[in-house]
Order: C-alpha cells, then structure tokens, then sequence
C-alpha cells in the first residue's frame, strides 16, 4: 500500500496548498513547542531565581516553591526528550 | 567509568607539588580522605570513593566538592575538575594525568597564583530601559574590571535584569586592587545591583577534555 503524504508530494514537486498548510501548522507547533519545552530557558529561569533569592528580592518560601516546580519542568522536558515524543511515526507505511 | 556500588578514585582538582603525598584530612565524599598522588610536577587531589551518581541538583555533594577544592586553593594554585569524575582506578587516573599532561602545563601557566573572581550587576526592578547608556555603563564597567584583571570571560545573561554576567581571572596579591574597583562602581552606580563573589577556583579559564567521549568528560 502506497499512501501518499505530504513529503513524498513535495519529493515529486508537487505542492498541494491544502497539506502545505497543514505542514507549516505543525512547523509552527512544532517551533513553539521547542520554544516552550528548551531545557535551556528553564535551565536560566532556575538560575534567574537563585539570583533573585541571593539578591534579597523574593523569600526563601518563593525561591522554593518556583525552584522545585522549575526542577519538575526540566524533569518532565528530559525526559520528554529521551522518549522523543514530538516526532511523529507513520504506522501505515 | 565506574558503575554503582564499585569502588573508584574522585577526583577534584590538580594541584603542582613536590610532595609525593599530601593529605587534606577526611573531607572528601562519604568522609573518605582527600590527598594527592604524583604525576610529573603535577598532583591529582583525589578520594576513594564508592562509586554513585552524581547528580548536579544534589545541594550536599556540590558543596563536598567546592569544599574540598577551596580547602586546596588556600595553599595551591588549582586546576579545576569537573564535578562527578570518578575512575575506576589509579591507573585510569594515571593515564588521564598521562595523556592531558600537555594540556596541564599550559592550563597551569594560566591559573598559576590567579583566581576566579565573579561580578554581577543587575538593574533594579521595573527599570526604564535606555539601551545607549546601558550600554555604556556596561563597557565602564567591564573596561575598569579588565584594566585590574588578567583574563575575563562574559557569561550567559540568564535573566533581562542582568547587565553584566562576568568571571575575571586575577593575580591573587591584585585581589584587593580588584575588590576596591568594584567597590568604587557600586558606589559610582548605586542603583544596581552588585554581586561580587570568589575567589573561585578558575573554572571559566580552564577547559581539558580527557578521556571523554563527550565534553563532560574529565576538564
């Protein structure tokens, strides 16, 4: 069975605007995602807070409370990244 | 490396040394003995250890090691180790010593009788941004900083309050030519922020990688 997505359409050079749509969509989820799920934002927003907490600008009990939920995200997006979720798998193929 | 439950050698730092041993008593992990075995000119400072994970979130362990390294840094120029490196044996270490002997001596002419020292500035909060004169204020600072320094290295700005992020490697009898420096600047600035921190063993200047298939292998 020969099913045909939008790579192999573009592979041929055709262009279908309805699927080329949809393809920019998921590249935009996609950057967002990235943008959302960088361990390297999360990574700064943990230090930004220990900065904060060192310069006598949030309690102990904010530092905290928003350092364990940042460890959480970087936890969840490691661990999000060894599974490699956000790549999508054609079963039909 | 080694695997968990097996017995290895940490190891912290590299100090120069004519001593074939010496011990900086039982403040190493899990209350083992810190001391120095003999390469050359150089010595790894290191403890035996039963080999676990080291995790860069666990508080307790990093404190042991950043101990452990400025106990070293109050009698020895270091060469700073990467936190968790442990080998399976003396050997391993040897042959790390071996193979980054090159890469050691040139790393000690840099770091020899130098210490890190870390300057942040931060502005306040909600501050009116004028991007020109921020700029300014930040080349003052760094210029001033660089003038009483050997070495510097501009670090990550982590967060949109930093203005400055800084390490400075400086001759450790200038300490004091450095720290008044930076006092004349907060003075001069007094609506940011300071943080002054060190002396650190020179981390940002120093950089080997041994015996790693990656970078966060023995450096």
């Amino acid at each position: 069975m020969l099913i045909l997505d939008d790579l192999l359409l573009r592979a041929l050079g055709v262009s279908v605007p309805g699927l080329d749509f949809v393809s920019t969509l998921e590249l935009l989820e996609n950057l967002a995602y990235k943008e959302l799920y960088n361990p390297e934002n999360i990574k700064n927003q943990i230090k930004e807070n220990q900065m904060l907490y060192e310069f006598g600008e949030i309690s102990k009990y904010e530092f905290e409370d928003t350092k364990s939920r940042l460890i959480e995200q970087l936890k969840f997006i490691e661990r999000f990244e060894e599974m490699n979720l956000s790549v999508r798998a054609d079963i039909l193929t | 490396m080694s695997k968990d439950g097996e017995s290895g050698r940490y190891v912290y730092c590299i100090i120069k040394a004519q001593e074939e041993k010496i011990s900086f008593g039982n403040i190493g992990f899990q209350g083992k003995e810190v001391y120095t075995t003999k390469y050359k000119e150089f010595s790894p400072v290191l403890s035996d250890i039963i080999f676990k994970k080291f995790d860069v979130e666990d508080e307790e362990d990093v404190k042991t090691h950043s101990n452990v390294i400025n106990e070293v840094m109050k009698e020895h120029s270091v060469i700073p180790v990467a936190y968790g490196m442990v080998f399976k044996n003396k050997k391993l270490v040897e042959m790390s010593m071996k193979y980054g002997y090159k890469a050691m001596k040139k790393a000690m002419k840099i770091v020899d009788n130098r210490v890190e020292l870390g300057v942040k500035v931060i502005l306040p909060k909600d501050f009116d941004r004028n991007e020109q004169k921020l700029d300014q204020c930040k080349s003052e600072f760094t210029e001033r900083l660089k003038q009483v320094s050997f070495d510097s290295k501009n670090l990550i700005l982590f967060s949109e309050r930093l203005l400055m992020n800084a390490s400075f490697l400086v001759e450790a009898d200038k300490v004091q030519t450095f720290s008044d420096e930076v006092e004349q600047l907060r003075s001069k600035y007094d609506s940011f922020k300071f943080q002054y921190s060190g002396p650190w063993s020179p981390y940002n200047f120093v950089d080997i990688h041994i015996l790693s298939k990656q970078k966060g292998g023995f450096r």
